[in-house]
């Protein structure tokens, strides 16, 4: 049995002549939350189809619990709930109509979570899907997809319409409680401040290539922002390497990916930097500075 | 197949409203038929005719409408990923649907017509056809047909592809690869062969995209632009190699080769030269009936359509066929040569009618026949230039000939009574009445050599006159001594006249003025017709009453002596709208012998060989 929920390897995704998605690689491993990120056309989607087996890709594979996604496809989606970017259930549908033609399609069914659920975020049953906002159709859709218990729920940009109160229910209530009860999550999403606090390992995507997977922990310790009182200052580049260097107020901001103690008090008694202040870094920061980085 | 009856049931419940709208219209043709102005004499009238008309309508807009939705749409408006998200195989989404589609279609057809037939009870039967059960089987399978069509159209246009052009491209060239594949067995009468390929096609179409759509959906899923890919790939692969094996089959059917006729075999040939045209059946061939013109001196052979067979015309010095072939319009005319491998398109084309050939084949004269007028044209073969055209007076039946390369000379049956003769002139164009035959009879004639003059025979009597062939006027009566049985000129000018009982039937031979020069009995002969002579010889083909057999006779005209006979199942009529005798000698006459083989007989040594079929 493989160790990994999601495996993907060098994956290849064209639209013509257009590269979608770039020789991408990643691991994600049973039980754990992978939180991708990136701006809007970086590939994320296209990836996301990919891993559920809805395209197959000009190169590479993908393959969830150790099964390729495009050929195991109908087997593999017994074990894995999917919210969609986009609603995409029939909008002449009720939503009791989708609950019961989901239901015939699955092994498991938990009729009384779908239920709760909605009841919870006040969708009724009988609504048409097409008359429903754009939150509660997201509503709709994780509830189908929480309904089957599943190994592993893929989160495609799961906040995109949900109101603050239903966006803190998805990450506390839901993510937080699947996590904890071991079901690996996918989530691609723009909303950083709400993955940062369970998202064990993060990914960053840009033009088709995944610029950054690494541990939500070791990202975010080897980030630091540094604010010294007196500008210009000269950093030893070579043991703290700084992303991002601007004016700050009188003095000047330095970002550093390769931040640790002991390389700042080097750095900071062999220059003659004076007053210095090292503050840790959001994840959202931290991407701002990444992308901020390599679009400079 | 589970999963595909849950996909179906979802989609039925989707479009539940369209069973709504279907139990609307069923209720219609009962509210028709108490409405005093529409319902007239017979309400149940009403009724029959207006479920038929609502049901027929309903369905194929159902079929139009779903088949142009119910995959296209979804992929386009991004809703695909709401199966492919389930755990559905591409196969149970595609037969799911499509299930659905057609119940849809049958079910909404079924609940218009269904009531307005336990309804109206043996009305229904007295209204609508003994065929109605075909008649709706029929229009279900058109419905069902434009629903894959409508499926593959909207597949292929939401998808937004450029690929389109190719689609285009490729269903421009699938339907004229059909034409082309269906012609030649048009051109061969196999309505058969026709009707079986064109159902064949039209079944691995459907079948095509049925299994084209499973196709799709497992190598397209979501994505509407691979979705018409995989579709295109397989529809066009599909056809291609049906289109290819379809051809190989058609080209086995039209390779028929004179030697491999071997039933309905017919045969007609020139009253001079060698030329004759044969059609027939092969075996494993179904109803394709192949036709060739052959050279039977030389054994060449030209492929011809046909339906043209009893339309060919030869030009009297033997050395030229002229036939018609089938094209876009009408037929074009080609002229066949001795000697030459293909034939010369003349330029011509004629839509019905008739055509007359000039003794040397050089120039053709057609009349075409509208409702309102026959138009006599007058071309000049070498240089395809029209030399003249008149327009014809009304007549029954026209006969004609080239006394001269610029003079034709026609014989007018007239709607009531009475040969009329014209003469055209191609150099003056004008179209002048030389003569008149009164006769309430049709009046067969044959004129001697030069066209001056002829023998004229009233149906149903025995008086054959010498007649002028250009005024019409009566000459003398010849003398006969009985029901006059044939007549004819020799090539040398004489007159070979048989007549008699049949249990003494003589041939006479007289002078080109009439004067009897020999009576050569024949004993007992049913039927006789005269086929021709070689100089030496009269052949005929007569019943010989004694062996009850047809039977061939040359008889020396010098000695009074049957040299030779041959007995025959069917004489290969030659010479049938001839109205002179032939420039050359007789030489072969060609008969259909046992097995159907075609076999020439050779009247001056009674020799016979084979020439085509069996």
């Amino acid at each position: 049995m493989s160790d990994n929920a999601i495996r993907i390897s060098d994956l290849t995704v064209r639209y013509g002549r257009m590269i979608a998605v770039d020789h991408a690689a990643l691991d994600v491993a049973r039980g754990s939350v992978y939180a991708l990120v990136g701006r809007n056309g970086a590939g994320k989607s296209s990836l996301v189809r990919c891993l559920l087996g809805q395209q197959r890709p000009q190169n590479g594979s993908a393959t969830l619990f150790g099964e390729d996604a495009w050929s195991r496809r109908t087997s593999l989606m017994q074990r894995v709930g999917v919210v969609s970017e986009d609603a995409d259930a029939p909008p002449e549908m009720s939503v009791a109509a989708i609950a019961r033609f989901c239901s015939r399609l699955y092994d498991k069914w938990d009729q009384d979570s779908v239920e709760a659920r909605l009841r919870t975020f006040g969708v009724p049953l009988t609504s048409r899907f097409g008359s429903l906002s754009k939150g509660q159709k997201k509503q709709v859709s994780l509830a189908m997809a929480l309904a089957i218990s599943p190994e592993l729920l893929v989160l495609d940009d799961p906040t995109l319409g949900l109101d603050v109160v239903a966006r803190k229910s998805l990450f506390e209530e839901v993510i937080g409680d699947l996590a904890d009860r071991g079901t690996t999550i996918f989530i691609t999403t723009h909303d950083l401040a709400g993955v940062e606090t369970f998202a064990d390992r993060v990914g960053m995507m840009e033009h088709g290539r995944i610029v950054l997977d690494e541990d939500v922990d070791a990202l975010k310790s080897r980030f630091r922002r540094i604010r010294f009182a007196a500008q210009p200052v000269a950093i030893d580049t070579a043991a703290l390497r700084p992303t991002v260097m601007r004016s700050w107020g009188g003095g000047a901001e330095a970002i550093v990916s390769n931040y640790d103690d002991v390389s700042f008090e080097r750095m900071r008694s062999t220059s003659n930097i004076g007053a210095a202040e090292v503050e840790a870094m959001s994840l959202e920061e931290i991407f701002i500075a990444i992308a901020g980085g390599n679009n400079s | 197949m589970k999963n595909a009856l849950v996909i179906a049931a979802r989609e039925f419940e989707e479009k539940r409203f369209v069973i709504y709208a279907a139990v609307a219209f069923a209720i219609l043709p009962f509210l028709l038929a108490v409405i005093p102005g529409i319902s007239g004499k017979s309400p149940q009238d009403t009724i029959v005719l207006s479920a038929v008309i609502f049901a027929t309508t309903f369905a194929i807009a159902v079929a139009v409408i779903s088949g142009a939705s119910f995959i296209g749409r979804d992929l386009s408006d991004g809703r695909m990923s709401f199966y492919f998200s389930r755990p559905a195989g591409s196969a149970s989404i595609w037969f799911g649907k499509l299930t659905a589609g057609i119940l849809m279609i049958v079910g909404t057809f079924g609940f218009i017509i269904v009531p307005a037939r336990l309804a109206t009870g043996e009305h229904w039967t007295r209204m609508i056809s003994s065929s109605s059960t075909w008649s709706v089987l029929y229009l279900l399978t058109v419905a069902i047909a434009l629903f894959l069509i409508a499926h593959v159209i909207s597949t292929f246009a939401r998808s937004r592809s450029p690929l389109i052009v190719f689609d285009f491209v490729a269903a421009v060239i699938c339907g004229v690869s059909i034409r082309f594949l269906l012609l030649p067995l048009m051109a061969g009468e196999a309505a058969v062969i026709v009707s079986g390929l064109s159902l064949a096609l039209a079944i691995i179409a459907a079948l095509a995209i049925i299994f084209g759509g499973a196709w799709q959906l497992e190598r397209g899923r979501t994505d509407r632009r691979r979705n018409h890919l995989a579709l295109s790939q397989f529809l066009w692969t599909t056809m291609a190699v049906t289109l290819l094996i379809a051809a190989g089959y058609v080209g086995w059917v039209v390779s028929l080769k004179p030697s491999d006729l071997t039933g309905h075999v017919q045969a007609s040939s020139s009253a001079s030269g060698p030329f004759a045209v044969i059609t027939g059946k092969s075996r494993g061939r179904a109803d394709y009936r192949a036709a060739f013109l052959l050279d039977t001196a030389d054994g060449s052979t030209w492929r011809v359509d046909p339906w043209a067979a009893w339309s060919t015309r030869y030009s009297r010095d033997g050395r030229n066929a002229v036939m018609p072939r089938r094209a876009a319009g009408g037929a074009d005319v080609l002229l066949y040569t001795r000697g030459k491998a293909e034939p010369v398109d003349t330029g011509l084309t004629i839509a019905g009618g008739d055509f007359i050939v000039s003794d040397d084949g050089k120039r053709i004269a057609t009349i075409s026949n509208t409702r309102t007028l026959s138009l006599l044209s007058i071309y000049d073969v070498p240089t395809k230039h029209s030399l003249a055209s008149v327009r014809l007076p009304d007549a029954m039946y026209v006969r004609g000939l080239f006394i001269t390369p610029d003079v034709l000379r026609l014989y007018l049956n007239g709607p009531d009574g009475g040969v009329k003769i014209m003469e055209i002139d191609a150099r003056s164009r004008a179209l002048r009445e030389t003569g008149f035959i009164a006769s309430p009879k049709f009046v067969s004639f044959y004129l001697d050599p030069a066209g001056a003059r002829m023998l004229a025979k009233r149906s149903h009597e025995n008086v054959l006159t010498l007649n002028d062939a250009r005024t019409g006027a009566v000459i003398r009566t010849l003398p006969t001594t009985g029901p006059v049985k044939a007549a004819h000129y020799l090539r040398d000018g004489r007159i070979a006249v048989v007549d008699g009982s049949d249990s003494a039937t003589v041939l006479h031979i007289l002078a080109a003025d009439g004067t009897p020069q020999r009576d050569i009995p024949l004993g007992a002969k049913q039927w006789v017709a005269i086929i021709g002579d070689d100089g030496a010889r009269v052949v005929l083909n007569d019943v010989d009453i004694a062996s009850r057999r047809n039977m061939f006779e040359a008889v020396n005209i010098n000695s009074g002596v049957v040299e030779h006979r041959e007995p025959n199942h069917e004489w290969v009529s030659a010479g049938v709208f001839e109205m002179r005798p032939p420039i050359e000698p007789l030489h072969e006459v060609l008969y259909v012998g046992d097995q159907e083989r075609i076999v020439a007989w050779n009247p001056a040594t009674g020799a016979t060989r084979m020439i085509a079929g069996g």
